[in-house]
């Protein structure tokens, strides 16, 4: 039997459908059909100018616009040879962290729901809502920042932030108890996780997957340790890898329980650069007067929330870009959903897709 | 068999834990801590003295809005917007004509006669208001406050009403002013 699950079904976070091959209740194979949100991201940018690109990278992962905005700056900056001033580089970490916590409560939170815990989803979201209060303290906007320009930020950060910050850092850190109480550790969430999609590594890193999904695999592979770009390399913290607490490794427990365990690294990263922030500096200072970039390309990739993000630029010359060609990583954690799906029954393939944590916004584009 | 006894007390521990979680937060419920019934009761708007100049930075998304006496008509705005959501026409004048003279002191050149902002179209990325000369152009609120209070709820019945034109001279004024000149000269500059 062939079920169509979407495009407009709750648990397909977006606009997905997922062609299901059936026979009984097991699955034997899964055709994820997407484009449904395809806003020809790649082909506009080639009628912007390098600045009016980056509120449409907002709109590509919306869950975690800052890291997009993020790394096509870093891009950018590289490929025009810009240094940043020191205070600006701190400000896109605390910025860049404070999404991912934001963006894996929400992972979280939904994947939740997906499997039938209602509590949690509120909490999670109730905590998300005070990083989005920093956001629009700092920028104004909640969700679809324009945050990050080449060659800076838009704004400082505002009086008071620093102090609003930690106060966040305080309220949040037990609150991570508090999820574990309700979620991590509650037994019937890990009947529906536990041993259920095991994603080998070997799978993952054919298919590319990176992100929180390898590393619930047991791979230790992050690239703000690897391939560390603006000031990542001078915080201390740890990579979280799944272990197999409950199950097997790379189960879908693991790539949840990897998110859990990240969002108290972030939490560790953002005292860090709270404490070795400059305080003085000039956010405008490096801004140049008109972005041009020389002949060339680039690849620049970044670890956003949901893994490797690259950015593929190609320069004539002009003020407008050639192409801009963006990897997505929430595209390759879909593609490999065939691959770990097949032999479940159909209500654990809705644990296993929430389990990777795509954005329809950022696989359609 | 004592695996399957383990299982229940495992689920029924782990249920209990997660339901304390849950009635410690119904005993620490309080006041205010409730869903706002949003029409009726709003969210106090927030102090926004953050210390910034508004020269400097802009910090709110929110309606647009242009003070159209300080707008030389220099289109900068309209060239930065992703979008395209904002549209000038200007119309030279002749040299005898004196149009007046912005806030800043700068000396208006051009006659606006048109500047439609359509605010379906806008995405709020705050790109227009920063390359503004005379920062006219500016999200309302915030900073601004004391020029435009904020507003947040610009709902409209017809979405026609959702195009903003800031523009104030009328045809007829501006056949007036362009044709004052005992040597006619008019050029319109297309948008």
């Amino acid at each position: 039997m062939v079920l169509n699950i979407g495009p407009q079904h709750p648990s397909t976070h977006g606009v997905l459908r997922l062609k299901v091959k059936t026979d009984g209740e097991i699955v034997s194979e899964i055709t994820p059909i997407i484009g449904y949100l395809h806003r020809c991201f790649e082909k506009h940018c080639e009628n912007l100018s390098y600045e009016q690109v980056i509120p449409y990278t907002d709109r590509c992962d919306y869950i975690a616009s800052m890291n997009n905005n993020f790394g096509y700056v870093v891009a950018v900056e590289e490929l025009m040879g810009i240094e940043v001033p020191e205070r600006v580089e701190y400000i896109r970490v605390i910025m860049a962290e404070l999404n991912r916590i934001a963006s894996h409560l929400l992972a979280l939170g939904t994947y939740g729901l997906d499997i039938g815990a209602f509590t949690p989803f509120l909490y999670m979201f109730r905590d998300r809502e005070r990083i989005l209060d920093l956001f629009e303290m700092t920028c104004g906007a909640r969700l679809l920042y324009n945050y990050m320009w080449v060659g800076g930020l838009s704004h400082d950060l505002p009086v008071g932030f620093v102090e609003a910050a930690y106060d966040f850092l305080d309220y949040f850190e037990p609150q991570v108890k508090e999820y574990n109480d309700l979620l991590t550790y509650n037994k019937i969430f890990i009947e529906r996780t536990a041993d259920i999609g095991v994603l080998p590594a070997e799978v993952a890193i054919n298919y590319g997957v990176t992100g929180p999904n390898l590393r619930g695999s047991g791979v230790a592979w992050d690239l703000r340790k690897a391939e560390p770009y603006s000031v990542y390399d001078r915080f201390e913290f740890d990579i979280p890898v799944g272990k197999g607490l409950v199950g097997s490794v790379g189960d879908c427990w693991d790539r949840y329980w990897v998110r859990v365990q990240e969002m108290l690294e972030s939490v560790k990263i953002i005292r860090q650069a709270l404490q070795k922030m400059p305080s003085e500096g000039d956010v405008h200072a490096a801004l140049p007067k008109k972005v041009r970039p020389p002949k060339g390309s680039i690849y620049k990739r970044t670890e956003s929330p949901r893994g490797d993000l690259g950015y593929y630029i190609i320069s004539s010359g002009k003020p407008v870009p050639f192409r801009i060609k963006m990897r997505s990583p929430a595209f390759t954690a879909l593609c490999v959903l065939d691959e770990i799906a097949r032999g479940w029954m159909i209500s654990d393939v809705l644990a296993i897709l929430g389990s990777l944590d795509i954005v329809l916004g950022e696989i359609d584009r | 068999m004592s695996r399957y006894f383990a299982n229940i007390w495992e689920t029924v521990t782990t249920l209990m834990i997660g339901l304390g979680v849950t009635l410690k937060h119904l005993w620490h419920i309080r006041r205010g801590y409730v869903t706002l019934q949003y029409p009726e009761e709003k969210w106090p708007r927030p102090e926004r003295k953050i210390g910034f100049d508004h020269d400097d930075y802009n910090v709110i998304r929110s309606r647009l809005h242009v003070d159209i006496d300080d707008c030389i008509g220099c289109m900068k705005c309209e060239r930065a917007c992703p979008v395209g959501c904002i549209h000038i026409t200007t119309v030279k004048v002749p040299k005898d004509v004196d149009l007046g003279t912005t806030s800043n002191d700068t000396k208006k050149r051009l006659l606006v006669t048109r500047f439609d902002i359509d605010m379906s179209e806008c995405m709020y990325c705050n790109l227009c208001t920063y390359p503004c000369p005379e920062s006219c152009i500016y999200m309302t609120g915030g900073p601004n406050s004391g020029k435009h209070p904020i507003d947040y709820e610009f709902s409209e019945f017809d979405r026609c009403n959702l195009i903003y034109r800031f523009a104030n001279v009328s045809p007829e004024e501006v056949e007036r002013i362009t044709t004052s000149s005992a040597k006619p000269r008019t050029e319109g500059v297309a948008a």
